[in-house]
């Protein structure tokens, strides 16, 4: 086998017609430090037809014309291009290779819905890689967000339910999305964030301000996108376990393979965590413990090149423990099937089935009965076409999804249900004007069935490049159509007030500008943006005197303008840093019904050093979150909105010590001290952190695959 | 050609979509359509019964009638005046309220009906008799979020309502049983054991009021 690897020389085809002189090049890989680089890709600049791979002792050999443009490209290694004109022993060419350090070669997709180079991106996103995840010790997305994203907050809603403040943005106007696909289910305007666990996530990818133009509905504040990942070994088995504070425990294992066409990736993953009491007195007292476990499968199956199928199935169960005698529960069914196919340079097709249903019940220990009193199911058919222009490198996109949603629910009249059919047609072009002007635009129309509703979102957004500088402007249309709940709701809360829905009301919109400077460098990125929406018809419950309950409201128009600061460096010896920091103001009308809650300032700061041996590597990563406090105004009564009184919630800052050690072959032991400087609110308030002060846990991860493999 | 028809049987793959309104409802339990009011078991051989109530309203007192096992209602204005007639009584519940004819009640040490039973006599402790109240049993509830609750004067026995404590210093309540048993001695010296078993139907709608009872409690 081995010695097939010597020169692996895969010439697919060669260019005919020229008759230019072609030479034979040869030399070897390696990375900073000297090593060999295997796997290597080396294509012709400007031909896809030619290229070659690097043999396990990073030498390679290639047939290219003279006067051709070699570039090296590796997973995590920046890419580099050796012109032979440039060199006089062109027929010997050593190229060393430098670490990705800054992620700048790191794919991204959310963006343009088309892969892109993060430092190519027209739309500045932010990403979180698998790497980043595994460094601050993240349980769930939302804790992910947190500790990478200033101005993100999770707090709790009525029930100790969660609920996300995004700059001013609540949790249905950010849409979350899992490989592009919508989630299903909702509690108090919040998706279930603790489906969305990190056990087979490749990267997180975060854009900011409106995105309808590509996603359409609750793409008003911002998208987050969490990629997961597929096998990239023959087969690995990963096994692993953390223990924390209130007896938190988490199990959870992956088993994947690669074999001929097939490529699949399993995972399991089971979370509890005890009920504990508050340290003081707030305006919740208690955390609710519970348990959830899901289970993950994704198979792909690539029958001839360019041509690929994805199946995928998930269970996901969550059981909340809340009440002595009743428990609540959570369930989602979800799959999916998708075809990609890479006709040729050119045109590029994708077809994709997507089901995802979420149930809620309660499981009454009385009787023993599980009674279920919510389901959202959501079939989504969508068709994506991609023609990219040669040359030029211009890109277009037109696509369309079709979108059964199906509602039952306890908070409709006698627990009926409501059936809404959605459909929409989008395109955008990204054009390359020249090597630095990049403009981007995009037009989406969507329809929804319940009242006819439809809704046009424009974008149009300039990019303009010069060295590792990048400045980017954009103007996005987002929206969120009423859903049906917003519209259908009649529910008695307690036996004191009902809550009704309104079928007249309209979508929330939102106008969102940007412009961003940003400098990318490959130990450092720099990036400052400032951003400004107006947002109208935001729909919000109004009490209503005439029928003596709440109602779901369009608000008047209010504002979210604001900065955000990002500086980020990692150098070859193993140190890195990050300091994010955003100010958010949320301008809003007196007499609304929803006042700000808005903090200001927020920073999110991280300090880390790592170094790896040939059997030992450790990285320990200090990370911050600091929060201002914030003064607002609250209304004395819950139903009239004219006396107010200030509020001031305080500012807090956050520590976690996450010290990481990859022991020996694939054994990951991780000590995390989270809360390092002990902080305990004096009243929780319901965007206090649920913590008791400083706590410890131990994590440890395994791959199996790696003991049998060969150093 | 080939991958044009792979292509398709994706298509094709597609139109077996799972049912349109969701799987798997067969996990679920469904609450029964049908349901019993009133004295639902009695064992005459050792007294033993239940009784299951519909007390989710505001504006209704469900009195109970041990003697005949039977249950009346009536209607409740905010002048603490009752529409309906109700021959004979023992105990009557409003909501998680409780009020007896004349009777007292104390709190036992015990968590079931069958362990007082075996102890073979009465336990000790406090008989406490129906207050006088105008701020507790609630007959209006809509001005809650002005802070406008309007109660209905009434008597009130404090003791068996400790049957189940509510916890309103969070959104929503939380509701914890004591699980006790308690003993009703009416004014003409009868007595009965009681203990609340569960204050929701199978929908978990609250107000609904499941009590175990032994009657009559012959233990001295």
């Amino acid at each position: 086998m081995r010695k097939t690897f010597l020169i692996s020389l895969l010439l697919l085809s060669v260019l005919p017609s020229f008759a230019q002189k072609r030479v034979m090049v040869s030399g070897t890989v390696t990375d900073s430090e000297g090593l060999p680089l295997e796997g290597v890709t080396i294509v012709v600049k400007n031909d896809k037809t030619v290229y070659a791979l690097t043999a396990s002792g990073g030498a390679y050999s290639i047939e290219a014309p003279e006067d051709a443009v070699l570039v090296f490209q590796l997973l995590g290694y920046l890419s580099c291009e050796v012109a032979l004109e440039s060199r006089k022993d062109y027929g010997r060419t050593d190229v060393v290779m430098e670490e990705d350090l800054m992620n700048l070669e790191a794919v991204v997709v959310t963006g343009t819905r088309t892969p892109r180079l993060l430092k190519d991106s027209p739309i500045l996103t932010r990403v979180i890689t698998s790497a980043d995840i595994k460094r601050v010790d993240a349980l769930d997305v939302g804790d992910l967000l947190e500790a990478e994203l200033p101005g993100i907050e999770f707090s709790y809603a009525m029930d100790q339910q969660v609920t996300l403040n995004m700059q001013g943005f609540g949790g249905n106007s950010v849409l979350f999305l899992v490989d592009g696909e919508r989630i299903a289910g909702e509690t108090l305007d919040n998706i279930d964030y603790s489906r969305l666990n990190l056990d087979n996530v490749e990267r997180v990818e975060i854009i900011k301000g409106a995105a309808s133009s590509l996603y359409g509905s609750n793409a008003v504040g911002g998208v987050v996108n969490i990629i997961t990942s597929g096998a990239t070994e023959p087969w690995s088995v990963n096994v692993n376990a953390r223990y924390g504070a209130h007896n938190e425990r988490r199990y959870g294992g992956s088993a994947g393979f690669v074999a001929g066409k097939f490529n699949s990736m399993t995972n399991v993953q089971y979370t509890a965590v005890d009920s504990y009491k508050m340290k003081n007195e707030g305006d919740y007292n208690a955390f609710y413990g519970g348990f959830n476990y899901s289970v993950k499968e994704r198979l792909q199956y690539e029958p001839v090149e360019g041509l690929k199928f994805t199946a995928r199935a998930g269970y996901f169960f969550r059981e909340r423990d809340m009440q002595a005698d009743t428990k609540d529960r959570y369930r989602d069914f979800s799959g999916g099937l998708k075809g990609e196919w890479d006709i040729n340079d050119e045109n590029r097709v994708e077809l994709s089935y997507s089901y995802d249903q979420y149930d809620k019940s309660d499981y009454l220990l009385f009787n023993d009965s599980d009674v279920r009193d919510y389901s959202n199911v959501q079939h989504v058919l969508r068709g994506i076409y991609t023609y990219s222009f040669f040359p030029g490198g211009h890109t277009l996109i037109v696509g369309g999804d079709y979108m059964r949603d199906y509602l039952m629910s306890y908070q409709f009249e006698g627990n009926g249900h409501y059936i809404q059919h959605t459909a929409d047609v989008f395109t955008q072009i990204e054009c390359n004007l020249d090597d630095r002007w990049h403009l981007t635009g995009g037009l989406r129309f969507d329809y929804f069935s319940q009242k006819k509703l439809s809704h046009f979102s424009p974008k149009l957004s300039l990019m303009y490049r010069i060295g590792g500088w990048s400045f980017r402007g954009s103007y996005s249309g987002g929206f969120r159509a009423p859903t049906l709940k917003e519209m259908y709701m009649s529910f008695d809360m307690a036996g004191i007030f009902m809550i009704y829905g309104n079928p007249d009301l309209a979508p929330e919109s939102s106008e969102n500008l940007s412009l961003s400077a940003e400098y990318s460098w490959k130990y450092l990125n720099v990036s400052l943006s400032g951003f400004y929406n107006w947002v109208d018809n935001r729909i919000t419950t109004v009490w209503n005197d005439a029928l003596g309950g709440m109602q779901y409201m369009n608000m008047s128009p209010l504002q979210v303008r604001g900065l955000d600061f990002s500086v980020s460096t990692r150098l070859p010896f193993g140190l890195g840093a990050r300091l994010s920091y955003t100010y958010t103001d949320e301008a809003i009308r007196a007499g609304e019904p929803l006042l700000s809650q808005t903090r200001p300032h927020s920073a999110t700061l991280k300090v880390e050093y790592g170094k790896s041996w040939k059997n030992y590597g450790f990285n320990i990563a200090l990370s911050g979150r600091v929060l201002s406090a914030v003064t607002t105004d609250v209304y004395t009564s819950a139903t009239d909105y004219e006396d107010t009184e200030t509020v001031t919630y305080p500012g807090y800052t956050i520590w976690k010590l996450v010290f990481s050690q990859d022991i020996w072959r694939g054994i990951d032991l991780n000590v995390i001290v989270d809360n390092l400087f002990n902080y305990v609110p004096d009243y929780y308030y319901s965007s206090s952190p649920a913590t008791t002060g400083i706590t410890a846990a131990v994590g440890l991860s395994v791959d199996i695959e790696k003991f049998f493999k060969k150093y | 050609m080939n991958k044009t028809i792979l292509f398709l049987v994706m298509g094709a793959a597609v139109m077996s979509l799972p049912s349109c309104n969701g799987m798997f409802g067969w996990i679920y339990d469904h609450p029964s359509a049908t349901v019993d009011f009133g004295f639902i078991n009695m064992d005459k051989a050792t007294g033993k019964g239940t009784v299951y109530i519909d007390a989710t309203s505001y504006t209704k007192w469900t009195y109970i009638d041990f003697q005949s096992a039977t249950i009346d209602t009536t209607v409740l204005a905010a002048d603490g005046s009752e529409e309906g007639e109700v021959l004979s009584w023992d105990l009557a519940i409003h909501r998680y309220d409780t009020k007896t004819n004349g009777g007292t009640v104390m709190e036992t040490g015990f968590d079931g009906l069958d362990a007082l039973a075996a102890s073979g006599k009465l336990p000790d402790g406090e008989w406490v008799p129906d207050t006088w109240t105008d701020s507790t049993v609630m007959v209006d509830v809509s001005g809650m979020m002005d802070g406008n609750i309007v109660y209905a004067p009434s008597f009130y026995n404090a003791e068996l309502s400790k049957w189940l404590d509510v916890d309103t210093s969070t959104m929503p309540p939380i509701y914890t049983l004591s699980g006790k048993v308690y003993i009703l001695k009416t004014s003409d010296g009868r007595m009965a054991a009681i203990r609340l078993s569960n204050y929701m139907n199978e929908s978990k709608v609250k107000g609904f009021m499941t009590l175990d009872y032994i009657y009559p409690l012959q233990l001295k």
